[in-house]
């Protein structure tokens, strides 16, 4: 397991809709933002190479010291799932982004969930945390 | 694509790549040329950057080119060396300290919007000073011996006319052991080209004198190497000129002199002239010479196969030489440090195909040495070449590349070098317009202190916004993290700046942590610097952080309440986020005409009160009855419109709170902010003082350093609330403002103190006019604006009403007596008091001689008792309106006192709503009428439950059995049972069994549950169809006393208990269906309630009802058949015949027709049908439950008839007379018909096989045949078993 980790859930108007630190290391406080710096700026990275690519998962697309950012374009309403982590199981990663991608079109069809809100179940918190027990 | 030489680096490289020209001068000339303000080489550094030369130069091809831009650096001997890196960081420390200072005055200003940064070219988003510190950084490493580019071309000798001795001076001033180490330790060649200049200072020195000593010098050191300048030829020093080439100087000179002002155009001609002479006569010459023989060196030494091949064998043997990176090793005479020189020299002159080559040839020769600083210094300079011709871009990166990580690789020597390569290859890549890989070197440099990492990675940001497609979030990113360098290095200016340029990026970005970081940190730094205003706006944002950790809370919280403190005043604060208004203005409570007792009251639904009112209140039409009347007294039409309300009473409005954080907030001074304006100037919207504009939503505004908001103006009074909201809850304020005077009276908005130290204000106005845009509903809009504005009218009498020793709780029953106190605090009269309650069930209003009883004696039954309270008052029907007597007046002094009557009828919480009209005595007052309005709500819980199973005696037709099952369903209460009355004087009611028996303890104790049977008996044999009131008068016989003896029994006729059956009847008639004979049931208990306040002992009355009790029976009628038991009779003589009669009584409200049959034989039907049709029709009749009780007894009846059946094959009896007796009977009325029977031998026979047959006739008719009247119901009833013992008689 990383021991750093952020996961992130981003929408389709850049707007985080679901966050959690998931590395095995006691979250510092002041990591918290900094880890969204380097996601948020991640993002114009992914903003260029989504549409060069047919792949959804994109690995490593962009890095800061030792952390890499990887990133699982959804073909759903351009939601990208985005992953902070200074782990190089990439193939975790990968299933990892998968498995959460399912559990994210399971709450999108929910009727009561507004695709692009803000996800608050914590059924799919726990869920994705045992995701990444399972695989980073 | 722009020539490379017109680059941002093509221009640098030829600034800084450029010969280099060593100055050596008397201190004399130094003073003549300080005269100016200038340098020696300040003075002549200008002259030294030719734009157009215009010199044909051939180096080593045969063609020759012109060179058109050429510059020389000038340096003093003794700055030609490297600089020391302490000296190197102060210097850029003062470039960014003094950048720093310069632009303080733009932090305040509001960063431009993002869409104008995107569209504003590279030069004005990019601050100016980056090029001045990058040049630093760049100058920083010059003078290192691997580059010769830096190594003196020329040596400039300097005397003055003024010096003696000028020969020897000369020469003095070229003594090796003052020169720089670099031509000394052996890195260059110390035999360098000299130029000897005679510096004439024309005001101290005559022309003749110095003409001499040039032709001394030209003597010694050659005609051509020396030249005389003349300076200082303006008499006055007031030379003013139109470009002052030394401009540029201003910054490092701290003296207000006008540069130059002694040198006036003749010697500007003059320097000119000798700069040009030095540069195109001497030094490029120069060069042009060195070139064609070094490499004709070269190539007789390195080039050809023959000699690559001798070379590489050669390196091959000194593989073994251990890694030197500064590579002394090479001196000028060796062949690499020459191919270096001619490399450089041809680069300097432009041949950059020349200097490639030479570069490359190198290049690989230090590589197989591992000197790899020379090497990195090689493929720099292979990059820059191949830039400058603009050839393989890949190959120029590589370089680059190579270069800068071949300097990192060696260590902190080159981390400058890499810092410089770095410049380079960014610059390169920008002029290539790779801006984002431009912004990865810069990144790539920040590796060094953190103030060069700050300026490096602000540089790496300007490239993300200049990249295409732009990169706003990366620009962001950068710009925090070079800020959080600048902080580091304690240059908070720069670090707010690139704060501020991000802040553009993330501002009202949903990443929460993003925002409260940036903004957090730009508040905290300004107010580090004082700025507090800015310092407070930032840190505003970042109250509201739900989102945030506790201790982040904490932290932003202290440190905006520490800044406030800082700037020792107090702010209101538009907007304050903290705390949260919920749903400002849940409620507004005004009285107009409607006043409230209490809070509570205010609460309850208007349509309640409404619809309690409805009779009370005048309508608007009555009031306008007159027309006279109108003119004087009809409101003005702006009365209408906005809400009235009296001067001196206080207007509530309640103003939600919430928490958003974790942890307790205080809040103090809550107090609403509020308008006044007189009537007469309308047009003046502020006439009190205390009252401010708020309108043009002013985010920050500081007040007087107390702060204090006068909660007492002439015109009204405010309220003022502190409490403490804890982490995440809401609370609920309620804020009063009481007018003072006449006026429209605007609540504006509400205004609150955080911790004690800031002041917010929350604008009730603005909230609309949002809500507004949001949804364009402008009734919304309306009512709410409608809500805030009050028109003042002069104060008019309020009358305060409570209800004294009304119980939160009671038990079920419970019978009270209360009073009503009105009080008037006004000198003005009332009249015309009008009272209504919601529930007359629950509250009856008394007669005021009710006040004077002593209760509860005073419901006991008098020894003489008389008819005084019998009759009842029918006006007080439900829902009715008591009218005060007209006597009754309020003063200030005696309130009025009314009783009341009080009875919890049922159970569950309920709400009293009473309702006091009353009328100003007062003509002229606007308002003429005024309802008190108050509200009770109390907890009835259950007590006592009872019932009642009514069922006719079989012997008696008038008598019935009454059965009471009462349960004690308190958990700790015990009553004590004292009566049970009957309503109404044709009933009687006697105990079956003794009390005691009954009862054999006291009380009923909690849970226990009691059965007793009674008797009840009608005496009256007819009802009248009177009032259904006036029947309801009691006898003495309707009560059964159940408890102790001695005490006396209640009248149950008498006001309050009679009114609250009334109600009770009502209530319970609702439910049950109307019928005639029914019987009402009063229960009278006492709770022997042990108070808890230790008060004497009060035994609480209650009083159970239960109305319209029914008989429970299947069959309209009962009947009785009458006649001897036994009898003897001498069969010998003749049979017997017995006369019997049967009374039939309808105890239905219809007129039947009653069939007897009699049968002999056996009966064929078996009578069910009857149930069935009964059933089926009278439904009130029985409940449910009995209806297995009719099936049951149904079928006994079978059995019973069967069994007759078998052993009675032949009856020994028969009935005589017609077989079918026919009657009709009237409602609620007996009959008697007469039967006989013949028994014709001694026995006992049972006279059951009869039947009633009954018919429901239709009312009204009197048809005796079955075909005239309509048949609605009918039934038929099984004879009752009647035994009679017939005897022998002897």
């Amino acid at each position: 397991m990383a021991s750093t980790a952020c996961f992130m859930i981003v929408s389709k108007n850049d707007i985080p809709i679901y966050e959690a630190e998931v590395g095995t290391v006691p979250k510092k406080e002041d990591a918290a933002h900094q880890h969204q710096f380097i996601l948020h700026a991640a993002l114009d990275i992914v903003q260029d190479s989504a549409w060069s690519t047919s792949a959804m998962f994109l690995k490593g697309i962009d890095r800061f010291n030792d952390l890499a950012v990887s990133v699982y374009v959804t073909a759903v309403i351009h939601t990208r799932l985005m992953l902070l982590h200074d782990s190089r199981n990439d193939d975790g990663i990968k299933s990892f982004f998968q498995e959460v991608h399912e559990l994210y079109i399971k709450t999108l069809l929910n009727p009561l969930y507004l695709p692009g809100s803000r996800i608050t179940s914590s059924h799919f918190d726990t869920k994705v945390r045992a995701l990444a027990r399972k695989y980073l | 694509m722009v020539e490379p030489e017109n680059t941002r680096l093509g221009k640098m490289l030829l600034d800084e790549i450029t010969p280099v020209v060593m100055v050596l001068r008397t201190p004399l000339v130094e003073e003549s040329c300080r005269k100016n303000g200038l340098s020696f080489i300040e003075m002549l550094s200008p002259f030294c950057n030719f734009n157009n030369i215009d010199v044909p130069v051939r180096t080593a091809s045969d063609h020759p080119y012109r060179l058109r831009k050429f510059k020389l650096r000038l340096f003093y001997a003794s700055e030609i060396r490297q600089m020391n890196s302490e000296v190197a960081k102060d210097r850029l420390k003062q470039v960014v300290t003094h950048a720093g200072d310069r632009d303080i005055s733009e932090l305040c200003s509001d960063p431009p919007a993002i869409e104008t940064i995107v569209a504003t070219s590279e030069l004005e988003i990019v601050p100016s000073w980056f090029q001045t510190f990058n040049k630093q950084l760049v100058d920083a490493v010059s003078f290192s011996e691997h580059e010769s580019f830096d190594h003196p071309v020329a040596c400039l000798v300097a005397v003055s006319s003024k010096d003696q001795e000028h020969i020897d001076k000369l020469v003095d001033l070229f003594d090796t052991n003052q020169l720089p180490s670099l031509l000394n330790d052996g890195a260059m060649d110390p035999k360098i080209l000299k130029y000897f200049l005679l510096v004439h200072d024309n005001q101290d020195d005559i022309l003749e004198k110095s003409t001499g000593i040039l032709t001394e010098m030209r003597s010694t050191f050659g005609a051509h190497d020396c030249r005389m300048l003349c300076i200082n030829s303006s008499v006055d020093g007031s030379e003013e000129h139109h470009e002052n080439p030394w401009a540029s100087y201003r910054n490092n000179a701290l003296h207000k002199k006008q540069f130059g002002c002694f040198i006036n155009v003749d010697d500007i001609e003059e320097l000119k002239t000798t700069m040009q002479d030095l540069s195109s006569k001497h030094i490029i010459p120069h060069m042009e010479l060195k070139i064609r023989v070094l490499n004709q060196q070269v190539s007789a030494t390195r080039k050809g196969f023959r000699n690559q091949i001798k070379n590489l064998w050669w390196r091959k043997g000194k593989e073994d030489v251990p890694d030197n990176p500064n590579g002394t090793m090479y001196t000028f005479s060796s062949i690499e440090s020459q191919i270096r020189v001619l490399g450089d020299y041809a680069f300097m002159l432009q041949d950059y195909e020349l200097a490639l080559s030479n570069y490359k040839l190198i290049s690989t020769d230090y590589k197989l040495d591992k000197a790899w600083k020379r090497y990195a210094g090689v493929q720099e300079m292979m990059g820059l070449a191949y830039f400058m011709l603009d050839q393989s871009r890949k190959d120029a990166e590589y370089c680059m590349e190579n270069a800068f990580s071949t300097y990192l690789k060696i260590g902190s020597g080159g981390v400058r070098n890499a810092v410089r390569c770095g410049l380079w290859w960014a610059e390169m890549l920008k002029a290539r317009d790779q801006y984002k890989d431009a912004a990865d070197v810069f990144f790539r440099i920040s590796v060094e202190e953190p103030l060069h990492s700050a300026v490096m990675v602000e540089q790496a940001s300007y490239c993300y916004l200049l990249s295409t497609p732009i990169m706003l979030r990366k620009y962001g990113f950068h710009l925090v993290l070079s800020g959080d360098l600048y902080k580091k290095c304690d240059q908070i200016k720069h670090a707010i700046r690139t704060y501020r340029g991000a802040l553009v990026v993330f501002k009202g970005t949903a990443w929460g942590h993003i925002r409260d970081h940036v903004h957090f940190h730009i508040g905290k730094w300004s107010a580090f610097l004082g700025m507090y205003d800015e310092a407070i706006k930032h840190m505003l944002e970042v109250l509201a952080c739900g989102h945030q950790s506790r201790a982040f809370q904490e932290l932003f919280l202290k440190d905006f309440l520490r800044i406030i403190q800082e700037t020792g005043k107090t702010f209101e604060v538009l907007r304050l986020q903290l705390p949260v208004i919920n749903f400002a203005l849940t409620k507004v409570v005004f009285e107009d005409h409607r006043t409230y007792a209490s809070s509570a009251a205010a609460s309850v639904r208007e349509s309640l009160w409404r619809s309690l009112e409805e009779d009370m209140v005048p309508s608007l039409s009555v009031i306008k009855s007159n027309w006279l009347e109108i003119q004087s007294k009809v409101l003005p039409k702006k009365y209408k419109e906005s809400n009235v309300c009296v001067a001196g009473e206080a207007i509530r409005v309640d103003v939600g709170f919430r928490n958003p954080l974790q942890i307790p907030i205080s809040i103090s001074n809550v107090s609403l902010v509020c308008e006044h304006s007189t009537e007469s100037d309308e047009t003046v919207s502020n006439a009190s003082s205390s009252l401010i504009n708020y309108q043009n939503d002013t985010e920050l505004r500081t007040v007087s350093v107390s702060g204090d908001f006068s909660l007492d103006t002439p015109f009204f009074t405010l309220s003022e609330v502190g409490t403490s909201i804890q982490g995440g809850t809401s609370i609920l304020v309620q804020l009063t403002v009481t007018p003072k005077t006449e006026g429209t009276l605007k609540v504006v908005g509400v205004r609150w103190k955080l911790s004690g130290s800031v002041v917010g204000i929350h604008n009730f106005n603005a909230d609309v006019t949002r809500k507004k845009v949001a949804r364009g509903n402008r009734k919304l809009k309306q009512s709410i604006k409608n809500k805030l504005e009050f028109l003042v009218i002069q104060s008019i009498p309020r009358l305060e009403g409570v209800i004294k020793n009304l119980p939160r709780t009671v038990y079920a029953g419970d019978l009270r007596r209360l009073t009503l106190e009105l009080k008037n605090p006004s000198t003005v009269s009332v009249k015309n008091l009008k009272m209504r309650v919601s529930h007359p069930r629950f509250i009856n209003i008394a007669d005021q001689e009710a006040m004077d009883l002593e209760f509860p004696n005073c419901l006991k039954k008098h020894a003489n008792s008389s008819e005084s309270y019998n009759h009842v008052d029918c006006a007080k029907a439900p829902n009715s309106v008591f009218v005060f007597p007209e006597t009754t007046s309020i003063s200030a002094d005696t309130p009025l006192v009314w009783p009341l009557w009080f009875r919890a009828a049922a159970g569950g919480s309920v709400s009293l709503c009473i309702t006091i009209y009353y009328e100003m005595e007062d003509k002229t007052a606007v308002i003429t009428y005024r309802t008190l309005r108050m509200y009770y709500n109390l907890e009835v819980l259950p007590s006592l439950e009872m019932s009642f199973k009514i069922s006719p005696c079989p012997s008696r037709l008038q008598e019935f059995l009454v059965r009471m099952d009462v349960i004690n369903k308190t958990s700790s209460e015990s009553f004590r049972i004292h009566q049970l009355s009957c309503v109404g004087d044709q009933w009687e009611l006697t105990l079956l069994h003794t009390v005691d028996s009954v009862f054999p303890l006291e009380y009923l104790i909690a849970g226990q549950a009691l059965s007793c049977f009674f008797k009840l008996k009608k005496c009256q044999t007819r009802v009248t169809t009177e009032d259904n009131l006036s029947s309801l008068v009691t006898s003495a016989r309707a009560d059964v006393r159940l408890g102790d003896s001695d005490s006396r029994l209640f009248d149950t006729s008498i006001s309050p208990l009679i009114l609250f059956h009334h109600h009770e009847r009502l209530l319970q008639e609702k439910l049950q269906q109307e019928h005639q004979s029914t019987i009402d049931f009063i229960l009278m208990s006492e709770s022997q309630n042990e108070s808890e306040s230790g008060q004497p002992r009060s035994s609480e009355i209650l009083s159970h009802h239960t109305c319209h009790c029914r008989i429970a029976s299947t069959s309209p009628i009962r009947w009785l058949m009458d006649g001897p038991r036994t009898l003897r009779h001498d069969f010998s003589t003749a049979f017997c015949e017995i006369n019997l009669r049967i009374t039939v009584y309808n105890s239905s409200e219809d007129h039947l027709s009653v069939r007897i049959n009699t049968v002999d034989s056996t009966p064929t039907v078996i009578p069910v049908s009857s149930a069935a049709s009964v059933s089926g029709n009278e439904e009130g009749w029985h409940d449910l439950s009995h209806l297995s009780d009719i099936k049951l007894t149904s079928d006994l009846m079978r059995s019973k008839v069967g069994k007759a059946l078998s052993f009675e094959s032949v009856s020994s009896f028969v009935w005589s007379g017609s077989s079918s007796t026919r009657f009709k009977i009237e409602p609620l009325s007996s009959a008697e018909v007469p039967l006989q029977v013949c028994v014709f031998s001694p026995g006992t026979f049972d006279l059951s096989n009869y039947s009633l047959h009954w018919n429901v006739l239709a009312s009204g008719e009197g048809g005796d045949d079955e075909a005239g009247s309509r048949v609605t119901s009918s039934g038929t009833c099984q004879g009752h078993s009647y035994h009679i013992t017939v005897l022998q008689k002897d």
